[in-house]
């Protein structure tokens, strides 16, 4: 996990669910950010195609359990634009 | 096993009924079921035209848990182009009685959003229920769409007006002015006051017509500028929408002179509990200049009313026909029709606040053809 890219996320994430960024780690998840619900997930595929770029597919959305996992569909696309 | 959004095909309509069944079983409401056949009934894709219909299923290891449907249309917009926008309907998730599928409604809104970046939704019963509440969230610009609805026969809308008669007191309110003609009075007097206040509408001559012809083309070649944006309306299309085949409605073609100035599809609505017994007819469809609208709306109302209608209701986007309708005895009532555009969508209709009341948008653009309009 490329601390860039996860530095990234978590502050996409952070504004989207308005909870400081130090508060956001690999294991962030629906379980345990109140706000990141079906809507608020949707939201942050929304925000992270639009600052990196790239289309995500629903299948990928699902990939997105938590943060670390956010991350790793992240560099994948990255690395599948750039090959 | 990822949830997979697919096109709908012939092979998914066994695990599309075991979907429904589930829905049923779990306590949805009874209208709540996802079309059984994968190959739409209603505007199938024919020949590589640009007005189609398709449905996509979300299928979690063969199981469908959710599906909804994509109406493809070209729309004029306000650059000049006319681009195909999606109509996002009939989206239909698990989630509505299982938690464990919550998630299904976003993954299938952001498969349409994948397939067609301009989308929009129409009608969706209100602000109150999940789909608007989501698109506010995600964004999306919105706004209602005013209806209208004009009394034809006020005895029997002082009866069968269930969606009124709510309480005790209001039912004998109505069954009193019913009775002493007191309703009928007060109802014929604000429709009257209406109409004496409004603008004289030229006389014109209103033909029904079996299907429309190539007279549409030029006329809608003249109107469609003076909209932000309109869904096309030219011969082709209105003949895919409306074709001869679909007797439960009117097809009007209105004339001053020599001159088409518009065109209307007028029908009976399907019954319905909070209209009682009443019969309602719906000005489904319209076209014209909007300084054209009175002229049209006066053409649509006679038919409905020739034909023995109780009451015509009507929702309409833009302000001209607004005014059309209340200079024509209509009453402005709640609106639960809504209209939401994405963003990509909205960003060619900026600003939005302005625009919203110079688009055009009908019940025919929204979820209720081809019958419940």
């Amino acid at each position: 996990m490329t601390s860039n890219i996860f530095e990234q996320v978590r502050s996409i994430a952070s504004d989207l669910f308005s909870i400081p960024s130090e508060r956001i780690t690999a294991e962030s998840s629906p379980e345990n950010i109140e706000a990141w619900d079906s809507t608020q997930h949707l939201n942050l595929v929304l925000a992270l195609e639009e600052a990196f770029d790239f289309q995500l597919s629903p299948e990928e959305m699902e990939k997105m359990r938590n943060i670390g996992e956010v991350v790793k569909v992240v560099e994948s696309k990255i690395s599948a634009t750039k090959s | 096993m990822p949830i997979v959004i697919q096109p709908y095909r012939p092979e998914h309509e066994p695990a599309v009924q075991e979907f429904n069944a589930r829905l049923k079983n779990g306590g949805a409401e009874s209208d709540l079921v996802f079309y059984r056949y994968a190959e739409p009934r209603w505007l199938p894709q024919v020949d590589y035209g640009h007005l189609y219909n398709e449905y996509f299923v979300a299928l979690d290891n063969g199981v469908v848990r959710g599906g909804y449907a994509l109406k493809h249309q070209p729309f004029s917009l306000p650059d000049g182009s006319v681009r195909s926008v999606g109509y996002y309907h009939h989206p239909l998730s698990e989630g509505i009685v299982n938690k464990s599928y919550a998630v299904v409604g976003s993954f299938l809104l952001k498969d349409a959003m994948n397939r067609t970046p301009l989308l929009y939704c129409l009608g969706m019963g209100g602000y109150d229920n999940p789909l608007p509440k989501m698109l506010i969230r995600l964004g999306w610009s919105h706004c209602a769409v005013p209806f209208y609805f004009k009394v034809v026969n006020p005895t029997r809308f002082l009866r069968q007006m269930y969606a009124l008669r709510t309480s005790t007191t209001r039912r004998l309110l109505m069954d009193l002015g019913a009775i002493t003609g007191g309703g009928w009075a007060a109802l014929k007097t604000l429709e009257a006051v209406k109409k004496l206040r409004a603008p004289h509408a030229p006389k014109v001559a209103v033909e029904e017509v079996e299907e429309f012809g190539e007279w549409v083309d030029p006329l809608w070649q003249q109107s469609k500028d003076q909209y932000v944006t309109s869904a096309v309306r030219d011969c082709e299309t209105l003949r895919l929408l409306y074709p001869a085949s679909d007797k439960h409605l009117m097809r009007l073609r209105i004339r001053r002179g020599s001159e088409d100035i518009g065109l209307a599809v007028v029908g009976e609505r399907r019954k319905d509990a909070k209209y009682g017994s009443m019969r309602v007819g719906s000005i489904v469809d319209c076209l014209a200049s909007p300084d054209d609208s009175l002229a049209v709306i006066r053409a649509a109302s006679d038919a409905l009313k020739q034909s023995k209608m109780d009451l015509i209701v009507s929702n309409q986007s833009h302000s001209a026909w607004c005014r059309a309708l209340e200079n024509s005895g209509f009453m402005r009532a709640e609106s639960n029709f809504i209209f939401a555009a994405s963003k990509k969508l909205a960003a060619l209709l900026e600003p939005f606040e302005q625009s919203k009341s110079r688009i055009h948008f009908t019940r025919a653009d929204g979820d209720g053809l081809p019958r419940n309009f």
